[in-house]
């Protein structure tokens, strides 16, 4: 556990002291709350590394969501040089590029693991940097929750039908996957997500996982906790830099903002990896979560549904088609060896494991 | 001074009519509020698009609407002394806050959110939500409109302070 | 150091706004032109200006604060309708000859509305629309009326289901778990926005109780200044129909939250229609009034939300001087032990919220002085509740509170601005006392959340 711990943020104001004899000091804005556990971690590591591994020569400093621009005007902010640098989600940019999904998650997509070897191996970066190039940003893998938790549901899922004219708060592409699959996907502010929960404004919320989801609270107000993400196999977040504050850069800088973004990367997953089990076992033990698997008929026809949403994104878009094209060749391939590697072995180990330790 | 009334009352027009228009947005957002609200909950219907609608005529309410609250001298005031002064006084705190603060500012949200504006146009910025409103570039677009329509309602009013003034004065 | 300028800025918009020009252009104005000698002098950063496109279209964007002018168009019909003064009046009569009785009442329906949105733009707002001409009509002292009706006004952010306590419990979540982490525990407890609700009730309930007990022991000591109701006898069946309908419109209001049709902000807008459907009935509407009830609610809701978006851009500049850093090393050397941290936290907070919004200081302060003071032990849903009144409080305070340039822009001109200022005190007084009863007995805030948790 040492590990993580080490990894922490040094606190706040940090960077700014240090920044006063740097020779560049950016400025990083995130989509998340300040120190929001998990997710905000990973600007914090980001701006902490580049500061110890350029020797104080670059330094940055984080704002969370609010303080300099609201969460969803990240993107524009770093385009348009008012920041140098952001963290969050390509699928927050959909409206803008529709190609951008694709980095973050698609319904009953890639896992983690898989995603990093696309971006990395696959040719999934290269893309990446085309789709952004337009808005004058480089992008760089930004840590991955891993696979997440398909939500919180006041009322249990049995079989398709039990969709019918149940209301989700899930956004994005997920949320129209939802709809078509005969369910009604809401819009409620994050602000009010509890409140909705509470009052049945909505039956069902998806967040991220149990770390974060903990921290929310949700479990107060809603009794089921449903998995797997099937819409969020493996989410990735995003680094984002304006590339006339990169090309302002030395070149041995350069490599430590590509080497930082991908030792946050990994280290993100690690984290979540770790805090995860142990919150979801607090949220069974001393809540009284009731966890639940979706039903495979439900997970048949989100699968359906995504299937035609995707159809028409890519349609729709031809540099999303391209994407497509790499992403589902990408999966294609390396699905066939995790069907006889980490998922063979995660079956094997579940048989071979006494019953009292396993899973619940 | 005639030219500069006739120009004040050019504006007061404009002003005037596009306020009145703008107002029935009030009534209309409620109507479509309670509507989203009895489909969801009676019908088990949700229509993003509607649920945005929403915010896009509460953004051109409030935006929109802000050069004719100035008109109306809506825009609240700390008037603990301003209500004592006379109306001489009273012409220079407007004439010279406008110069000074109101015009400035209007001229800065305007060029600071130009860009903005035209890079959402460029790429025609659609909602990050499927099935809603595939037209941010025109929600962004209040942002130099507020900034022009209060401009101009301030250039009135900067011009009717200083009407006062040079008639105190002859 | 160019933390100082921060300072000074914010001085100088305590001068600049005495003079009346309007609030909302005066507070970016001044930041405007301190920003402009900033860039020019070399001690401000002109990127933080470009971020300004990005927070004023994060308003225009904004789901929650659409309750404003839902809000506010209520308040207007009721008000145009007559049917606020009918229920006032009513209510009043209700408690017969009992001196204050119309403010019981102000204060109770109050409550009742602030259990839907906790904006306080829009609270106040429509609190001053409902009953200010009611309470000068029924002959109370100015003051006493303003005093009360902005103290009640403000209670939404106290009173569950509030978005400010929703932000905060987020915000003071994030911070608490920092704090567990930053001691080694890496399965942290957590507070949730719940927890906040349920706290928030007791300290929220306590302050109702208050506020009615002044308006008692006033209209007692000076039955001049709060009048009983006429005393000839009104038959019950008029009683109830100035009753029924309002009461009936605010339980649709409320029950509309509670059986989960809408979300808080949403039973805003359920409100509006209703009162409209309300003032037709009653043959008070028609399409001239609905024009004027249009234009009145545009002219509020502008006059709200330039105040808001003049100090966006005033919070920016504030941190582009680096106010924050300023802020953190206030913080760094705070007086030894929990309670000069708490009270020098408290004094900070209740500074900025002459200027900053409550959203602004849940996002800036919270999150630098939130894991440290937890970190000393402190009771999360505690500090939250404090932070919460304390900054209800401020928003109180002359001459530069939220609460009170929202009355005053509501308020006939008849009604003097000094006596607004008077007539907060002793509701700042009675707030005052609240935040130090709850740091003499914790439990009122954080007892009703530990039974609940059983
Ligand atoms: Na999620
Ligand atoms: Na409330």
């Amino acid at each position: 556990t040492g590990a993580g711990r080490e990894a922490r943020s040094a606190g706040p104001g940090t960077g700014a002291i240090a920044g006063e004899q740097a020779g560049y000091h950016w400025k990083i804005v995130t989509t998340w709350p300040k120190n929001l556990p998990g997710l905000g971690t990973a600007p914090e590591n980001f701006a902490r590394m580049l500061g110890e591994m350029s020797g104080g020569r670059l330094t940055a400093r984080v704002y969370g969501a609010g303080e300099i621009v609201p969460a969803f005007e990240v993107f524009d902010a770093v385009s348009q040089g008012v920041a140098d640098a952001g963290h969050g989600a390509a699928y927050y940019w959909k409206g803008k590029i529709p190609s951008s999904v694709f980095f973050t998650a698609v319904p009953f997509g890639m896992t983690a693991q898989e995603m990093n070897a696309w971006l990395y191996y696959g040719g999934g970066m290269e893309l990446w940097r085309e789709v952004y190039a337009g808005a004058n940003i480089e992008p760089y893998a930004g840590g991955s929750t891993g696979v997440q938790m398909a939500g919180w549901f006041n009322r249990e899922l049995n079989s398709v039908a039990d969709l019918k004219g149940l209301k989700m708060r899930i956004p994005g592409l997920a949320g129209d996957v939802f709809t078509r699959a005969g369910g009604t996907s809401v819009r409620i502010p994050g602000g009010e997500i509890y409140t909705s929960l509470q009052t049945g404004v909505i039956d069902a919320a998806e967040w991220v996982g149990p770390y974060n989801d903990l921290a929310l609270g949700l479990h107060e107000v809603a009794k089921y906790y449903y998995y797997p993400g099937w819409h969020e196999p493996g989410a990735m977040l995003e680094f984002i830099v304006n590339k006339d504050s990169l090309a302002a850069l030395p070149e041995d800088l350069r490599a430590i903002v590509k080497t930082a973004a991908r030792a946050a990367n990994q280290e993100m997953l690690d984290e979540f990896t770790a805090r995860n089990n142990t919150a979801l076992r607090d949220l069974v033990e001393n809540h009284g979560v009731q966890l639940r698997r979706l039903p495979d008929d439900v997970l048949k026809a989100l699968f359906d549904a995504s299937e035609e949403v995707l159809a028409e994104l890519v349609a729709a878009d031809p540099l999303a088609a391209r994407v497509n094209a790499s992403f589902q060749d990408f999966y294609g391939k390396v699905r066939a060896y995790h069907h006889i590697s980490e998922q063979a072995f995660i079956n094997a180990r579940d048989v071979v494991l006494p019953p009292e330790r396993k899973d619940p | 001074m005639p030219r500069m009334l006739a120009l004040v009352a050019a504006i007061d027009r404009f002003t005037e009519a596009s306020g009145r228009l703008l107002a029935w947005l009030a009534v209309a957002m409620a109507l479509l509020t309670a509507l989203v609200v009895v489909l969801r909950y009676g019908f088990n219907i949700g229509s993003i698009a509607a649920q945005e609608a929403i915010t896009y005529i509460h953004g051109t309410l409030f935006t929109l609407g802000a050069a004719y609250t100035l008109k109306r001298d809506g825009h609240v005031r700390v008037d603990i002394f301003y209500r004592r002064f006379s109306a001489r006084a009273q012409a220079w705190v407007n004439g010279v806050g406008s110069i000074v603060f109101l015009l400035p500012l209007c001229a800065f949200i305007f060029c600071i959110s130009w860009n903005y504006v035209a890079e959402s146009w460029a790429i025609r910025e659609s909602s990050p939500e499927p099935g809603g409103i595939p037209a941010v570039f025109l929600l962004k677009s209040l942002l130099p409109l507020m900034a022009a329509t209060l401009f101009l309602q301030g250039l009135a009013e900067t011009l009717r302070s200083a009407a006062v003034l040079m008639r105190a004065s002859e | 150091m160019s933390g100082y300028i921060a300072l000074l800025m914010f001085a100088a918009v305590c001068l600049t706004l005495m003079l009346g020009y309007p609030v909302a252009f005066t507070l970016a104005g001044t930041a405007l032109a301190f920003a402009a000698g900033g860039i020019i002098a070399g001690v401000f950063d002109a990127s933080f200006l470009s971020a300004l496109p990005g927070r004023l279209f994060g308003t225009v964007n904004n789901a929650t604060l659409i309750a404003v002018p839902l809000f506010i168009l209520m308040g207007v019909i009721l008000e145009k309708s007559r049917v606020a003064e009918e229920l006032l009046a009513s209510m009043a009569r209700v408690f017969g000859r009992l001196r204050g009785g119309l403010g019981i009442s102000v204060i109770l329906v109050g409550t009742l509305l602030a259990a839907s949105t906790g904006i306080v733009g829009a609270t106040v707002v429509t609190m001053g629309l409902l009953s200010l001409p009611s309470m000068l009509q029924g002959g109370y002292k100015p003051s006493l009326a303003a005093g009360t009706i902005c103290a009640t006004g403000t209670l939404g952010q106290i009173i569950p289901p509030s978005i400010a306590l929703v932000l905060l419990g987020d915000v003071l979540s994030s911070a608490y778990q920092q704090a567990q982490l930053s001691m080694n525990i890496f399965n942290p407890k957590t507070v949730s926005v719940g927890d906040l609700f349920i706290g928030a009730l007791l300290p929220g309930l306590l302050l109702v109780a208050l506020y009615m007990v002044y308006v008692l022991v006033v209209a007692w000591l000076k039955p001049e200044q709060a009048p009983p109701a006429e005393q000839e006898p009104v038959p019950a069946s008029e009683l109830l129909k100035g009753l029924v309908p309002p009461l009936l419109l605010i339980a649709v209001v409320l029950g509309s939250i509670l059986v989960g049709a809408a979300t808080p902000t949403e039973a805003a807008g359920v409100g509006a229609v209703g009162a409209l459907l309300l003032a037709l009935a009653k043959g008070q509407m028609d399409f001239s009034r609905l024009r004027e009830v249009s234009r009145d609610t545009m002219e509020v809701t502008c006059m709200v939300f330039m105040i808001l978006i003049g100090a966006a851009l005033f919070s920016l500049v504030f941190r582009g001087f680096g106010g924050e850093e300023l802020i953190h090393h206030f913080f760094e050397q705070l007086p030894g032990g929990v309670l000069g941290a708490t009270l020098v936290v408290m004094l900070i907070i209740f500074l900025l919220g002459f200027i900053l919004d409550f959203i602004e200081i849940t996002f800036v302060v919270v999150p630098i002085v939130g894991p440290i003071l937890l970190a000393m032990g402190l009771d999360p849903i505690w500090l939250g509740i404090m932070i919460a009144i304390n900054l209800q409080t401020s928003f109180l305070t002359p001459p530069f509170g939220f609460a009170l340039f929202y009355l005053r822009g509501v308020a006939p001109d008849s009604l003097a601005t000094g006596a607004i200022y008077r007539g907060v005190i002793p509701f700042i007084i009675i707030q005052l006392s609240v935040l130090v009863a709850l740091w003499m007995w914790p439990a009122l805030a954080t007892w009703l959340p530990a039974q609940l948790a059983r």
